[in-house]
């Protein structure tokens, strides 16, 4: 069965072809091509090829499997991240942003967080957008059918790491709302490898729910292709056309000739790949709103074993201030060379610090941004710019102090904070005073995994890039399904927004099939 | 494309091993500086001449000051050095100070006898988990498999209609 293959390590479907596998230009046909093989084109994916239609997904990553995935951090990243894991957001300060570049996508390298849209975001994207049919109510089948098809559920209790119960204890002192986090997994054993392939096929990222799905439904699936443009006939969308470079250093041009394009590339892709292929927004909006959900990490210092890299990733968040832009705190255990790179300490110090790998609780924190940036392609190439807001910059200040009277609450004994020349920290009293002084905004050590927003879903084509549904305004079968279409950040993890949106574009597509298929 | 250290940016790296790793890195000093190859292969081009231009930068900037170029360093001098650029003539020495610090870091963590040294032992911590699943939860997993292939359509009986 195609999913034990991808779970133990079969042989590659049939239906799944790689560089190895094209060996000069290919011209293909099919009802729909979508590119992108993520959270929001899989979903499109499964769902068209259920319903009998032709589907080819491309996929600029390569196609790995369960068994591919390995304790190895740095290869993982090399393989699976965009550009090694160092995509920057030019600005004050540069923000590096991962993107997965794999078959599955970003779901590959996520932590898995799974929750629905909050009724608060929905509520805004009513009135600001128009999206009056987005509601609570009307996405309930697709969150439903989603949760089902990736396993969304609680973590089994002995899964979870001391880091977690530490982070817990904390805001239990505090008295502050603990969520038990909501994941795509099917019986998490805690591996804590989320970001770098889940080695056990716990978590139910695309690459073994959707993609399986959509190749048991006779979708085909090629790996290794990279899309320059989509290819079009006055105004409507009539495919794409991308290249594969064979190990041998070849490139052959790949033609897909559809009817109907499906762009899942993500929010920085996205945008890149239609001005590529010329095409424009009347709102002026393509590229331009780029949401990026900020998050900063502190490291906790406790006297006792945490090992938190034996658990599992964020199995709880702590949602008190995400009325407050404050999204969630969560432990979120790094592996010893990650933890490593994102402290300013070398040489001896470095060594000191890192001997205490064990005792130590990684903590993050997620702000809802209330700024926007863009992307412009230079070079064929997307450039995310974005300057972190002095309101959001002081929310994580605030967010900072908070997080640590909770780890400190939770018995830490230093605290070491995400910017350059921070003292360590010994105690909540102390967190204040430091906290409480102006910190230049170009020291703080930030990153990001979700970017949206940038073609914005809207009812009004002088003000967004694409329909309530996802097609671009003034472009005949062209659907963009990513976080792209967010009218703004989405406050929780993104992924099953995307995934529920996808789904039910989808349905919107087999309903209108004469439109987009005919 | 396979990626190559240029002989200047391996001889500053090599200068910069216990610079920036602890003291107990030292004898994996190859090790790290190949594996930072690995991680330069996979950054965007632009970026690869980037860092090959900062470190031509980084090691004749010492000249001035040491008479020497910055690969020839050692001890307090090659710590100096690498310091002054930490604080910054400008913000692109700084960036590049920080980014060798941290791509350097990450290579020197990635080695075994580093990871061992911290108690950080992911590889057994797999197998162990990954038997567990398969087969405490065996009749689970077996069940989201079938799952995922179970006809589920999202609209009835809107097989293909179109021509």
């Amino acid at each position: 069965m195609a999913t034990a293959a991808l779970h133990e390590g079969g042989s590659r479907p049939s239906n799944v072809f790689t560089r190895h596998d094209l060996k000069g230009d290919t011209v293909l046909d099919c009802d729909v091509v979508i590119v992108g093989s993520g959270a929001g084109g899989a979903p499109v994916a499964a769902e068209l090829a259920e319903a009998g239609y032709d589907v080819i997904v491309l996929e600029e990553g390569s196609y790995y499997q369960t068994r591919d995935f390995t304790a190895n951090t740095s290869q993982m990243v090399r393989q699976l991240y965009r550009d090694g894991g160092a995509s920057i957001a030019i600005g004050n300060p540069p923000i590096m942003f991962q993107e997965g570049r794999a078959v599955g996508g970003s779901t590959v390298i996520n932590g898995g967080m799974s929750w629905r849209t909050p009724e608060n975001i929905l509520a805004r994207w009513r009135d600001e957008a128009g999206l009056d049919d987005l509601t609570a109510h009307s996405l309930e089948p697709y969150f439903e059918r989603v949760e089902k098809r990736i396993h969304v559920a609680p973590m089994d209790h002995d899964a979870i790491g001391r880091d977690n119960w530490l982070l817990k204890k904390g805001a239990d002192a505090k008295g502050w709302e603990t969520l038990g986090n909501l994941r795509n997994q099917a019986h998490c054993v805690g591996s804590n490898r989320c970001a770098f392939g889940c080695p056990t096929g716990a978590k139910q990222s695309a690459l073994v729910s959707y993609i399986p799905r959509a190749l048991h439904f006779g979708a085909r699936v090629y790996a290794d292709v990279s899309v320059q443009r989509i290819t079009m006939h006055g105004k409507r969308a009539t495919g794409v056309i991308g290249s594969v470079r064979t190990d041998d250093g070849a490139k052959h041009e790949i033609v897909v000739r559809a009817k109907l394009v499906v762009s899942s590339c993500g929010a920085i892709q996205t945008p890149a790949l239609l001005a590529r292929s010329g095409l424009t927004s009347r709102s002026g909006m393509l590229g331009q709103n780029l949401s990026l959900h900020p998050n900063v990490k502190v490291v906790a210092l406790f006297d006792e074993d945490v090992s938190g890299w034996q658990g599992a990733h964020q199995a709880f968040q702590v949602r008190e201030f995400a009325d407050e832009g404050l999204g969630c705190f969560a432990a979120v255990n790094l592996p010893a060379s990650i933890v490593a790179m994102s402290v300013p300490h070398r040489g001896k110090q470095l060594g000191q610090f890192m001997d205490q790998y064990n005792q130590m609780v990684v903590a993050g924190l997620l702000c809802e941004d209330t700024t926007t940036g863009h992307v412009k392609v230079i070079n064929g190439r997307p450039q995310a710019f974005y300057n972190l807001a002095e309101h959001d910059a002081h929310n994580i200040q605030r967010g900072l102090v908070l997080l640590a009277e909770l780890l400190f609450a939770a018995g830490a004994k230093r605290l070491l904070l995400p910017f350059h020349h921070a003292q360590e920290l010994t105690s909540a009293d102390e967190a204040h005073r430091v906290l409480s002084a102006p910190i230049p905004t170009k020291g703080w050590e930030v990153v990001t995994v979700h970017m949206m927003g940038t073609a914005k879903m809207g009812s009004d084509r002088t003000t967004a890039v694409t329909d309530g549904y996802g097609f671009m305004h003034d472009v005949d079968r062209l659907l963009i399904s990513d976080a792209s279409v967010f009218p703004s950040p989405c406050r929780v993890n993104p992924m099953e927004t995307i995934m529920a949106l996808a789904t039910r574009s989808a349905g919107h597509i087999i309903d209108n099939a004469r439109r987009y298929l005919g | 494309m396979t990626y190559h250290h240029t002989p200047t940016t391996r001889a500053v790296l090599d200068s910069l091993v216990p610079v920036i790793c602890p003291p107990e890195a030292v004898p994996y000093r190859d090790a790290i500086v190949a594996d930072m190859a690995l991680q330069f292969e996979v950054v965007p081009p632009i970026v690869q001449r980037a860092l090959g231009l900062g470190f031509v930068t980084y090691d004749l900037g010492a000249l001035p000051r040491y008479f020497k170029r910055a690969r020839a360093l050692q001890g307090d001098q090659a710590e100096a050095y690498f310091h002054s650029w930490e604080e910054g003539f400008t913000p692109l020495h700084v960036q590049f100070a920080r980014v060798i610090n941290q791509l350097m870091s990450l290579s020197c963590y990635e080695q075994p006898a580093m990871m061992e040294r911290v108690g950080y032992r992911p590889a057994a911590w797999i197998e162990k988990v990954t038997k567990k699943r398969l087969t405490v939860f065996a009749d689970d997993v077996r069940k989201q498999d079938a799952q995922i292939l179970a006809p589920d359509p999202l609209r009835p009986a809107m097989k293909k209609e179109v021509a």
